[in-house]
């Protein structure tokens, strides 16, 4: 019997996350399985289908399921509690030397940098930036249109909002609509760190945020979280949620759903860079082709296991 | 996308697990998704190196005059005919076969 390779798909054409809280996490018949050891239960995950897992405290995964998630291109993220980012790994990023090359020009010439930051700052408030600002000039109108909106949705959906406070090593001590924005950014963020890496790029080179690992993640979420996760984040903290942090992740699967999040990542980190108007670099000419060259895959570019 | 359902008897668990990569199994060797052609033809191409002696059916929504098409593998007591350009099952007696 011939061996089968095994090879990602399209994270446009996926669920976008399922988060695991307990059990061990194996590999059965070549299938991703969480067991429950004390009732001997076992639940099957579409590892191939869904964007990313989150592992959250309780979870103990196999070597077998760490190589079945990295075969199919599927991101897990070890998360804390109500999915606020503890650590992660699953897939090193900037699989793609010609895009992380091209990523890095584009952030270390200040000109090609500010045309990508004006980009971003087009994309999220869907109009021109003002002319002849810097990028710190841009974060303060950025920063105060950020504030206005979170006064705003805060009014709309009749939530008590004294400005975005929490702790990031204290979960419960922020109020519920704090809580409520840190679960929905997190999957937002799950989400797309898995399309950064899903297109070849890094999550560290970023272009508004930077000297943080998913400083590029933080850019591209930015774009689209007023449109998306904040909304319901605040929707639900109306409601006085008994789970705030599970009702969150349903509504958030839903938004991401019904806006076609998933299928507008790649294209929109793209987009962004592209306003560089610089092209990918060409390999250089004495460069060595690839020795054993990698079969087409219907995957996106960035995956490893094309 | 359009949803998919595979049904598989007999076959090894190796392709079992497979089909549980992408897909959900709701009964023993039901699966349940919504994928996209190229998906469909590469869990296809799957169904087809690994089922070996087993015996799959795998149907999905199309816009056919019956709204789903499938396709089968292996042999069965069901077997598909082409009825005026309309697509049905055709049983075989009991016993004929081995399923």
């Amino acid at each position: 019997m011939a061996y089968l390779p095994l090879r990602p798909i399209p994270i446009k054409e996926r669920n976008s996350m399922i988060f695991v809280g307990m059990g061990r996490i194996d590999v059965r018949d070549g299938a991703f399985v969480v067991i429950d050891e004390v009732n001997g239960e076992r639940m099957h995950i579409p590892v191939g289908s869904v964007v990313c897992i989150m592992l959250e405290p309780g979870t103990r995964i196999s070597h077998a399921a760490i190589k079945l998630a990295a075969t199919t291109g599927t991101l897990l993220i070890w998360v804390g509690e109500a999915g606020v980012r503890l650590y992660s790994a699953g897939q090193p990023g900037g699989a793609r030397s010609d895009k992380l090359l091209y990523q890095a020009q584009l952030a270390l010439d200040s000109d090609l940098r500010l045309k990508v930051v004006r980009k971003m700052f087009e994309l999220r408030f869907g109009e021109p930036a003002p002319q002849r600002r810097s990028i710190d000039q841009l974060r303060g109108v950025e920063g105060a249109r950020v504030r206005a909106t979170y006064q705003v949705l805060a009014k709309k959906f009749g939530v008590s909002w004294q400005g975005r406070r929490y702790d990031p090593k204290d979960w419960a001590a922020g109020d519920i609509a704090n809580q409520c924005v840190s679960a929905a950014t997190s999957c937002l963020y799950g989400v797309t760190e898995a399309a950064v890496l899903a297109a070849g790029y890094a999550p560290a080179i970023g272009f508004l945020h930077s000297g943080k690992p998913l400083s590029f993640v933080y850019d591209i979420a930015d774009i689209v979280k007023f449109e998306t996760v904040v909304p319901v984040a605040f929707k639900i903290a109306a409601e006085q949620p008994r789970h705030p942090d599970r009702e969150v992740r349903q509504a958030c699967r839903e938004v991401f759903r019904s806006s076609r999040l998933l299928g507008r990542l790649i294209p929109l980190i793209e987009d962004v860079l592209a306003a560089g108007e610089i092209a990918p670099p060409a390999p250089p000419e004495d460069a060595q082709p690839p020795a054993i060259p990698e079969p087409p895959s219907i995957g996106d570019q960035g995956h490893r296991s094309s | 996308m359009s949803m998919l359902v595979v049904v598989t008897e007999a076959v090894p668990p190796r392709l079992r697990g497979r089909l549980a990569v992408w897909l959900l199994e709701v009964r023993a060797g039901v699966y349940v998704g919504d994928v996209s052609r190229r998906v469909r033809e590469m869990i296809w191409y799957q169904i087809v190196e690994l089922a070996e002696d087993g015996n799959v059916v795998m149907a999905w929504a199309a816009s056919t005059e019956s709204g789903f098409d499938f396709i089968t593998y292996g042999s069965n007591r069901r077997m598909p005919i082409d009825f005026d350009g309309l697509r049905l099952v055709r049983f075989q007696p009991e016993g004929m076969d081995d399923v």
